[in-house]
């Protein structure tokens, strides 16, 4: 691959990890790694990611740029594009990364994939991989001639952590135009469930099929572990318990000594907020499902037989 | 006020996904298909601007072969007003762009004030579409809404962001918003709405009707195949008896009885 584009994500001052993965992810393509940072007041970092991977660096520094637009970060990619004469694009699938991504895509006319945990450059082809039927398969693309835009999902690459000879231009951005407003952030309510101190969390999903099943099965095992108890989303979506037990990439992470998931086939979403749990047991009728790929200990069975002998278990143990 | 809703049809939820005899999709044959979640909640956010206003038409659109008319008519039986269907096996078996320029034809034609859809499909779990349908009619889209607020000239979103924070974004109408999962109560279609759907119109086209007539892919499915197993799960099987004292065992060494 000739000229790869990274697109940097900064959050809170910094750059965000998931753009160091995106490093990691451009060398192993091969080809010249080029870099844009966009913001306001953030000559510094885009210097700093420049030395540590970044190469030669486009900044586009702003006061508009002080908050997320998706007009305005369409502009400045497209800018960054042709600065760069890019090949390639790779932007984090982060919120940020799957609203504007698409759009530098159609606008330029060009390949677009996304999500992707990794990709190769085979024989000149930029060939992509990526989770399709959330996690049940996954999906080798093939990317035709011409240029293409990737997201990539964070998490999919160790960060890069070395450094690297880098410098930093300047990149002009017209931003006429652009009509969507930053209003506000709000950040998430605090609702007294803190899952991320449990030393136990038992989490229900999908397959727990009843919101009444949540008081009568699951909370029963979480309140004789001491522990708390979680959702995955669907059960959050369907309005069977409130957001605050949400474990996954739009609710808590949370690590505890042990993390019992009953009914949830593990949707990747739902797997980054839990997989670093110390020790994962996972239950669930579908032998197939995709959290036995992080459980360490599984079930294949009904959950509505295993989990209240369980409880029962624990009770008696406990005397 | 005019909504136009794109929805797809994909295999259910609980469906058995076997791989077809060329690898590159699953078998369609056989299985249930439904409209995708995401979409639900879309449609549901267009039907409420209705409930509060009465002159909005809401039009849903879905790209797909012929069983898509089964997801069009849920789609009016729960209160959409018309449907079109785009019946083109290519422009169907094509990648997220050709399929957003096709909605993009659509769009053209219907000249909506909103544009709502799902962040992404359950089946090819992308989000590609909804940003590239907004750029290819050239106006402002938010990705991941779980709320929005209608007001004279444009639309308030609230996106939603990593661990829960919410980013509030006002566009300019028209704009395009893709809708998260839970972002409502989705309502079910009553006997009422079905038996009045029957007489609804689905205008059925051809990406070609359409004046779409570049509809190759840019990025092609090569295969798809069940991710390696590199589980290290342990799998405890025998009589629920059996399988509670071996759980037992192994919570009573990590110590948090």
């Amino acid at each position: 691959m000739s000229n790869i584009l990274i697109v940097a994500e900064t959050q809170n001052g910094a750059i965000r990890e998931c753009s160091y993965e995106l490093v990691t992810l451009a060398q192993s393509l091969g080809g010249t790694v080029k870099s844009l940072v966009i913001g306001s007041g953030v000559g510094d970092l885009a210097s700093q990611f420049a030395g540590k991977g970044g190469g030669e660096t486009f900044v586009a520094d702003d006061a508009a740029f002080a908050n997320y637009s998706v007009d305005a970060w369409n502009k400045a990619i497209r800018a960054g594009v042709e600065a760069s004469g890019a090949d390639v694009v790779l932007i984090s699938n982060t919120p940020q990364g799957w609203d504007v991504a698409p759009r530098i895509a159609a606008g330029l006319d060009v390949a677009f994939v996304s999500d992707c945990f990794n990709a190769e450059d085979q024989g000149g082809k930029l060939v992509c991989f990526r989770r399709v039927f959330n996690g049940k398969l996954d999906a080798q693309v093939t990317c035709g001639a011409g240029k293409a835009v990737l997201t990539v999902q964070p998490g999919s690459k160790e960060p890069f952590s070395g450094s690297g000879d880098g410098s930093t231009t300047a990149l002009s951005v017209d931003l006429s135009g652009v009509r969507s407003k930053f209003v506000e952030i709000k950040q998430a309510e605090s609702t007294g469930i803190d899952l991320t101190k449990a030393d136990v969390v038992v989490s229900g999903g999908r397959g727990v099929g009843d919101p009444e099943k949540f008081p009568e099965v699951i909370l029963p095992l979480a309140n004789a572990l001491g522990g708390a108890m979680g959702a995955s989303r669907p059960v959050v979506d369907a309005g069977w318990l409130p957001h605050a037990h949400q474990v996954g990439s739009s609710g808590q992470v949370v690590t505890p000594k042990l993390y019992i998931a009953c009914g949830i086939s593990g949707a990747i979403q739902h797997l980054v907020g839990m997989k670093n749990s110390n020790y994962i047991i996972a239950i669930n009728k579908d032998k197939d499902a995709p959290i036995f790929e992080v459980a360490n200990l599984g079930v294949v069975g009904d959950l509505f037989e295993i989990v209240p002998a369980l409880t029962a278990a624990v009770k008696a143990a406990k005397g | 006020m005019k909504v136009m809703v794109c929805l797809k049809q994909v295999p259910h939820q609980d469906a058995k996904l076997d791989i077809n005899s060329d690898g590159t999709w699953i078998q369609e044959d056989n299985i249930k298909f439904e409209i995708n979640s995401y979409d639900t909640y879309a449609l549901e956010e267009a039907l409420r601007i209705k409930d509060a206003d009465a002159d909005t038409e809401v039009v849903v659109v879905s790209i797909g072969p012929d069983r898509v008319t089964q997801a069009l008519r849920t789609a009016l039986g729960m209160g959409a007003d018309r449907a079109v269907h785009v019946n083109d096996a290519e422009a169907f078996g094509s990648d997220a762009l050709c399929v957003a320029k096709v909605l993009a034809a659509v769009a053209k034609a219907e000249s909506p004030d909103l544009i709502f859809t799902g962040l992404m499909t359950d089946d090819g779990n992308s989000s590609a579409v909804p940003p590239m349908l907004a750029e290819l009619i050239d106006v402002p889209s938010a990705t991941g809404v779980l709320h929005t607020e209608a007001a004279n000239g444009s639309l308030k979103v609230e996106r939603e962001l990593e661990g829960g924070a919410i980013e509030v974004v006002e566009l300019p109408k028209p704009c395009l918003a893709s809708i998260q999962t839970g972002a409502n109560q989705v309502r079910y279609a009553s006997l009422k709405g079905i038996m009045q759907a029957k007489k609804k119109p689905i205008d059925v086209k051809t990406a070609a009707d359409l004046g779409v007539s570049d509809v190759a892919s840019k990025a092609t499915i090569d295969k798809v195949y069940s991710p390696p197993k590199n589980a290290t799960a342990d799998i405890l099987s025998g009589s629920t008896d059996e399988i509670v004292s071996g759980l037992m065992g192994k919570i009573k060494e990590l110590g948090v009885l």
